[in-house]
């Protein structure tokens, strides 16, 4: 999945910077935004393959920043993991209703992270040649 | 009685006369002659008049014990089963008993009603009573309490009940509570409706009433008053639960933030810790970079928690204070140096001010280097990129009083909202997602300024201008000073 583009959207800017540096060192390539609403720009603007988003965010939070993307016909399919400090914080149908594809709760692994992108990525792969 | 007398007397005149008879039948006796003979016969005469004056006395004295024993046998009621002379004083005797059992019967039932009417005056005071203490219960609850007979018309509503549904309480007896309450709550009319329909004993709803500051919420229970399994009443208690209800909010809004605020640097340092293991920085440059970033993050949640604890331990007061006089200026430099890292990666100006002559405060300088850097670091948190803080003190000598103030060009907050700054857990909503907090910062300075040190925190705002925090703390005396 080497070369695919992945979008890093929190406003806690070392998370940024740890979840870069894992994805970059295995071959991603990464675009950061500190908050919602730079992040669904970001996101019109770079077309990344995968969102990796915080829960909580500045202008925009995790959940309108879905709700953005899937009302635009462009980013409409676009995955989406959402970090959150709070376990509890999304329902499994909320989850399901945005399409949310993972639910990773703070403290993460950046190693668990990026098995879980390299996941959503080979299935989406692997759906598009079937 | 009578007839009993004259029969007592006919035997003593047949007595009398029968002794006189035998005394001249003696003296004219043809037998008898000579002086000797004469004087015996006078001498049988005399004992003979003798003996008839006895049998005289005998029965005047008979007839005077009669008649006491007649006396005494009218004040006793002679026994119907003995015989002999009181035979013929049976019946006015029997009577007398009927009469005196009849009083005596009469007597009884007049104590017993007597007795029963007591009781019945006792259980009629009692009962009042209780009901005077109900109703003395009843008015003086702060719950409103509104009391409706079988066929729902009000007996009974208290003075926060006629609060709630905008009545007045007095002269509304037997109105019909649909009238009573308005139209505006057939909802709390429907439900008791309902409630006294289906005669269950209580039912519980949580109701929102309109009320003058906005809505509230209440608990309400209606409890029906069952007589021999008919509803002849129901009673209805309402328990404004707004508050609890914010409180609850505002705890469950703390635990999720405090959550968050916890998780965030401990992510961090979770994920740094496991990049290290996994050898995931290149060189020794990046190892230092993230060894840096674990040290400040732990750091942060240190603050964090011990911020948490502060409150805590200043509400129950438990905290350790150490007052001495310290300079405010100097407090101020040494917090500005802090906050100088955070305040350039937004690109804020932070300026201070000159120093002044006399600024000392008796006070724990930990606690109000806390103070300040609260009010720093909020002023730089809410200002857009290219604003600017300012922190200034000014010293009133004559009111003994130092005046700290940080004014920023910040986002401002909403009027409504300003008083509110300073509670607990308290965040202006229009400015949540400007930065991330837990609301305990301004919490934590009101607590630290006010409890600990008998100051005061104000605040002024306007939106999209900028707001002015601030505190006053009473200067420290000179002698203090010299003495420290």
């Amino acid at each position: 999945m080497a070369g695919k583009k992945v979008l890093i959207a929190d406003d806690e800017v070392h998370i940024i910077h740890v979840v870069a540096i894992k994805l970059r060192n295995n071959g991603y390539e990464v675009i950061c935004a500190g908050n919602g609403a730079e992040a669904y720009d970001l996101a019109c603007r770079e077309k990344p393959d995968i969102v990796v988003a915080d829960y909580q965010m500045p202008f925009l939070t995790g959940i309108e920043l879905i709700q953005k993307l899937r009302e635009n016909e462009q980013l409409r399919d676009l995955p989406v993991i959402l970090l959150t400090a709070r376990s509890f914080a999304i329902s499994d149908e909320q989850k399901a209703s945005l399409g949310v594809e993972e639910c990773l709760s703070k403290p993460f692994s950046p190693r668990e992270l990026l098995k879980t992108v390299e996941d959503i990525l080979y299935q989406r792969a692997v759906a598009l040649k079937c | 009685m009578r007839r009993q007398r004259s029969l007592v007397w006919a035997a003593i005149a047949i007595a009398v006369s029968a002794m006189c008879v035998a005394a001249l039948t003696e003296l004219w006796h043809p037998g008898i002659g000579g002086g000797g003979r004469s004087l015996a016969v006078v001498l049988r005469m005399v004992t003979y008049c003798i003996g008839a004056v006895g049998v005289i006395f005998t029965g005047t004295a008979c007839m005077r014990l009669d008649r006491v024993v007649t006396s005494i046998a009218r004040q006793f009621p002679a026994d119907p089963s003995a015989g002999g002379d009181v035979s013929d004083m049976k019946e006015p005797l029997r009577l007398r008993h009927t009469i005196d059992a009849h009083l005596r019967d009469r007597d009884e039932r007049i104590n017993r009603l007597e007795a029963g009417l007591k009781g019945l005056r006792i259980q009629a005071q009692l009962s009042e009573r209780r009901e005077r203490h109900t109703e003395a219960i009843i008015y003086s609850l702060r719950d409103a309490v509104l009391v409706t007979d079988e066929s729902g018309r009000l007996l009974m509503a208290n003075e926060p009940a006629a609060h709630l549904f905008g009545f007045a309480a007095q002269g509304l007896c037997r109105r019909p509570l649909a009238e009573v309450v308005g139209p505006e709550h057939r909802d709390f009319v429907e439900l008791l409706h309902r409630s006294r329909q289906s005669g269950v004993e209580a039912t519980r709803r949580e109701m929102v009433f309109a009320g003058p500051d906005g809505p509230h919420t209440f608990d309400t229970i209606v409890s029906c008053v069952l007589d021999a399994g008919k509803v002849s009443g129901v009673v209805a208690v309402l328990h404004d639960i707004t508050r609890e209800k914010e409180i609850s909010q505002m705890k469950n809004d703390f635990v999720s933030h405090v959550s968050h605020e916890l998780k965030t640097p401990l992510a961090s340092i979770t994920a740094y810790s496991e990049m290290l293991a996994d050898g995931e920085a290149d060189d020794e440059e990046t190892r230092e970079e993230f060894y840096t970033i674990i040290q400040t993050q732990a750091q942060r949640l240190n603050r964090l928690i011990e911020d948490i604890l502060n409150v805590s331990r200043i509400e129950s007061g438990l905290i350790k204070v150490h007052k001495e006089p310290v300079s405010l200026t100097i407090l101020i430099e040494q917090q500005m140096q802090m906050i100088k890292g955070f305040a350039e990666e937004k690109n804020i100006t932070v300026t201070g001010q000159k120093p002044i002559v006399f600024d000392q405060v008796y006070a724990d300088k930990d606690m109000i280097s806390q103070v300040i850097v609260n009010l720093l670091s909020n002023a730089v948190k809410y200002t857009p990129a290219g604003g600017s803080v300012r922190i200034e003190t000014h010293v009133n000598e004559a009111d003994g009083l130092a005046r700290v103030t940080v004014t920023d060009t910040g986002v401002g907050i909403p009027a409504d909202e300003v008083e509110h700054v300073f509670d607990k857990f308290y965040r202006v909503a229009a400015n949540n997602k400007q930065a991330k907090g837990t609301g305990l910062g301004l919490n934590l300075v009101k607590q630290i300024v006010e409890k600990v040190h008998d100051g005061r925190v104000f605040v002024t705002s306007q939106v999209g201008v900028g707001s002015t925090f601030g505190f006053e703390l009473p200067l420290a005396t000179r002698e203090l000073v010299e003495t420290a």
